[in-house]
């Protein structure tokens, strides 16, 4: 587990900005177009050197491969399980993050259309029994990180695999009886991915927007009925995790991290004590975006669970304007002053890469986080 | 002037989301398409009195007319504020000279502060890729041709400033508003323009004092509360290449107030609100200069309130600098607690959160809860509208634990 024993540590939550060229013999290889094999493994294993070192660069204490490899957080998930066959669809997913906002929003996203993924636009449909295929690609990832990590001194090194019920997002299910013997089909499909991450010595980041953003895709939902749907889902994920010490775990949670308005996402104080049940030992939360920004107060009614810490998202990928440190620091002690400093590492709303308007924000605002946890650091423990 | 007497009033910067049929309008004009004048102001003036009533409806106090009357003919517009100007002054001559992105950057040395060009501002030179790459979102939208002053200096728009009164009383009358507020560019920022004509920057800044006068005049006798919007007098500190020193550009700030100052010179000072901001662009603001070392500069001019960011991530924690600041006791606040800056609309209770900071600190009949800029142009207008009901409902929160 890593604390913030001395000083405020610093990390993110996942993707990060990925030269062209390797982004398009990403795309390229996803849709079976054209692509130089040993090219693509030897710039990505050099893409994600390059990009530990700019972490480290920037200040991040908990560094990862910047998911580079992945065309993104939960897509990458297509290649590593089989019992599903491709229909073709649109591209549009089962479900989308911004079905509620849209029953509000109608103009606006015709205006500001989502973009599209890497990935074909098919539909996966789960046809027969799923399982783990994934083991190549993941001893790739693995294998780079490792090679990345070697020769930089970071306090901890995680790497992120997505969960089952936002896999659920985009494969439909024709094969098991039901929502819940489909969950737990990926699951255990899942658990391969998750037990080689934390064998091959990473803290493991667990992507589960779905725990929140499930919320946004079902707009006629109520609020139990939601509970009760998340719970299942919950329940699903810890089925995955069987096994998997929870310190070696973090769980990252976000409301979907398109731009628009976000008018109606669940408030954390509805879903805070799904999130805990979750068997982790570290829980990444957004927190610094203006719909949830002020959610720092719930922390003044509701406990982490024993020896847990928290990451909340200090700097965002909602606005392209650099945080000020002061307002990092500011963040970060809010938090401090609630759970224990020694609970609290800085991170970022969701994985900023693809997420900003370019890549040097995306540095921009790590060098801001690093200084605000440096700022928050004087003011907690009164040094630097 | 209204205040926050039994709850905090509600206020906004200003530009509001144009409708469509007055965007295509001023499409036409600009390419020079022929346009009834009648039937254009009418179009106008429906707009005006729509978007009055919206703002009343929805818990807006202190409405303003949208900026209807200076032109926008595109959605996406970041400019319209200051540009309209260039159709109210004489001795302008358009397009005529390289624009403020072509000419050559100015250095400027330490005690001789002097501005460069818009395309080499520090944050544009720092972050250069991303201000160059079209997908960045870092976009203000359309850049026309630019000014060059090339004869004398005087206010020609009288028309347009009767009319622009006119269409917002009536839409005043008809909502029932009491209390409204028309903007009008400050001279400082008006006079950032090419200039051949007078022999120094400080005679063409005051030449637009003298001119600007005209319309501050006729906005404050018309019983509305005048909002002069002076982003320059902060976001000048980007344009200053290198970084100066602070006291050279709080110096050269000074002069830029002191024209201010002279143009609004016997006009009921609580008539006058003032705005400041960092510029509305999209960019990192990574080379904002510091509230703490600019408000001593705002708070010289002679405004009964002042208007300022204090809703994106750069500028929110200096709420904290109001803790030391002087501001005489019959002065307001119009701190920005919902922005332009992102799509996301705040929350009510974060809208609360920074309003209460901010009221426990100069006194809750001090605070207006207003924006951060003006929405209309920089976001969507269904963002603009649901950020505006998030600023009214956050007001009416903030005021319930105020007053209880």
């Amino acid at each position: 587990m890593l604390y913030s024993t001395d000083r405020i540590l610093t990390t993110h939550a996942g993707a990060l900005p990925r030269p062209s060229e390797l982004t398009e013999m990403v795309a390229a290889k996803a849709n079976d177009l054209p692509y130089d094999a040993a090219t693509l493994d030897e710039a990505l294993r050099s893409a994600v050197a390059d990009v530990v070192r700019h972490q480290t660069d920037c200040g991040i204490d908990c560094v990862n491969d910047g998911e580079l490899s992945k065309t993104n957080f939960t897509d990458y998930v297509r290649w590593r399980i089989a019992g599903y066959e491709t229909r073709p669809s649109s591209g549009a997913r089962r479900l989308s993050i911004t079905a509620r906002d849209e029953t509000k929003f109608a103009g606006y996203f015709e205006a500001n259309p989502r973009r599209w993924s890497l990935s074909p636009r098919t539909m996966p449909v789960c046809v027969s029994e799923l399982r783990y295929v994934g083991q190549a690609d993941l001893a790739r990832d693995l294998g780079n990180f490792k090679a990345a990590l070697a020769g930089v001194n970071v306090a901890g090194a995680f790497l992120p695999a997505n969960t089952p019920g936002t896999i659920e997002h985009w494969m439909l299910n024709e094969y098991y009886k039901d929502d819940e013997a489909f969950v737990f089909a990926i699951a255990d499909a899942m658990h391969e991915e998750y037990q080689a991450i934390v064998d091959a010595g990473f803290l493991l980041q667990i992507d589960d927007p779905d725990l929140p953003d499930g919320w946004n895709c079902l707009p006629a939902i109520t609020l139990p009925e939601y509970r009760k749907y998340a719970a299942m889902r919950v329940d699903a994920l810890n089925h995955a995790l069987r096994g998997i010490p929870r310190e070696k775990v973090r769980l990252h949670v976000c409301w979907g991290s398109h731009h628009g308005p976000h008018h109606d996402d669940i408030p954390l104080k509805d879903i805070i004590d799904l999130i805990f049940r979750v068997n982790a030992g570290s829980f990444s939360i957004e927190a610094s975006n203006p719909c949830h920004e002020h959610e720092w107060r719930v922390f003044e009614d509701v406990k982490l669970p024993e020896g847990a810490t928290l990451i909340p998202g200090v700097v965002g990928h909602c606005t392209d304007f650099i945080e000020h440190p002061d307002l990092v620091a500011e963040r970060l002690v809010r938090y401090a002053n609630l759970v224990g400093r020694e609970n609290v590492l800085a991170g970022t709303d969701c994985g900023l890469g693809p997420r900003v308007g370019h890549p040097s924000i995306c540095w921009a605002k790590f060098t801001a986080m690093a200084e605000g946890a440096r700022r928050a650091t004087k003011t907690l423990w009164g040094r630097f | 002037m209204r205040v926050s007497r039994d709850h905090i009033a509600t206020s906004h910067v200003g530009s509001l989301p144009r409708p469509d049929g007055l965007i295509a309008a001023y499409h036409a004009i600009e390419a020079g398409e022929p346009m009834d004048e009648q039937v254009f102001q009418r179009t106008l003036g429906a707009a005006v009195a729509e978007v009055v009533q919206r703002q009343h409806d929805i818990g807006i106090h202190i409405p303003g007319d949208g900026e209807f009357g200076k032109p926008m003919a595109q959605r996406v517009q970041y400019g319209a504020w200051w540009r309209y100007s260039w159709q109210r002054l004489s001795g302008l001559e358009i397009g005529s000279a390289p624009g403020p992105f072509d000419t050559t950057p100015r250095r400027s040395r330490p005690g001789e502060v002097v501005l460069t060009t818009f395309g080499d501002r520090r944050d544009r030179s720092r972050f250069a890729e991303a201000y160059a790459d079209p997908e960045s979102g870092i976009t203000t939208g359309p850049r026309p041709p630019a000014p060059v002053c090339v004869a004398p200096i005087s206010y020609t728009g009288h028309a347009a400033i009767k009319a622009d009164i006119a269409n917002f009383k009536a839409a005043m009358q008809a909502a029932g508003a009491a209390d409204g507020f028309m903007s009008s560019v400050a001279p400082g920022s008006a006079a950032r323009i090419g200039n051949v004509y007078y022999k120094t920057d400080e005679e063409l800044l005051y030449a637009c004092a003298d001119a600007m006068r005209e319309e501050y005049k006729a906005i404050v006798e018309a019983e509305l509360t005048l909002q002069i919007d002076d982003p320059a007098i902060a976001e000048n500190w980007d344009m200053v290449n290198p970084e100066p020193a602070v006291a050279d550009y709080q110096k050269f700030a000074m002069v830029r107030v002191e024209a201010l100052n002279h143009a609004i010179r016997g006009l009921p000072q609580d008539r006058i609100r003032f705005h400041l901001c960092w510029g509305s662009w999209h960019g990192p603001h990574m080379t904002d200069i510091p509230m703490r070392d600019i408000i001593g500069v705002m708070l010289a001019i002679n405004a009964q309130a002042y208007s300022f960011e204090a809703g994106n991530v750069r500028h929110e924690h200096e709420w904290k600098v109001w803790q030391d600041a002087r501001l005489p006791d019959d002065k307001l606040i119009l701190p920005g607690v919902v922005s332009h800056a992102t799509n996301v609309v705040e929350h009510v209770e974060l809208v609360a959160e920074r309003i209460l900071r901010f009221a426990n600190i100069v006194g809750r009949n001090r605070v207006i809860a207003s924006t951060d800029c003006g929405l209309g142009g920089r976001v969507h207008p269904q963002i603009a509208w649901a950020k505006l009901e998030a600023l009214a409902q956050g007001a009416a929160l903030a005021s319930r634990q105020l007053w209880g």
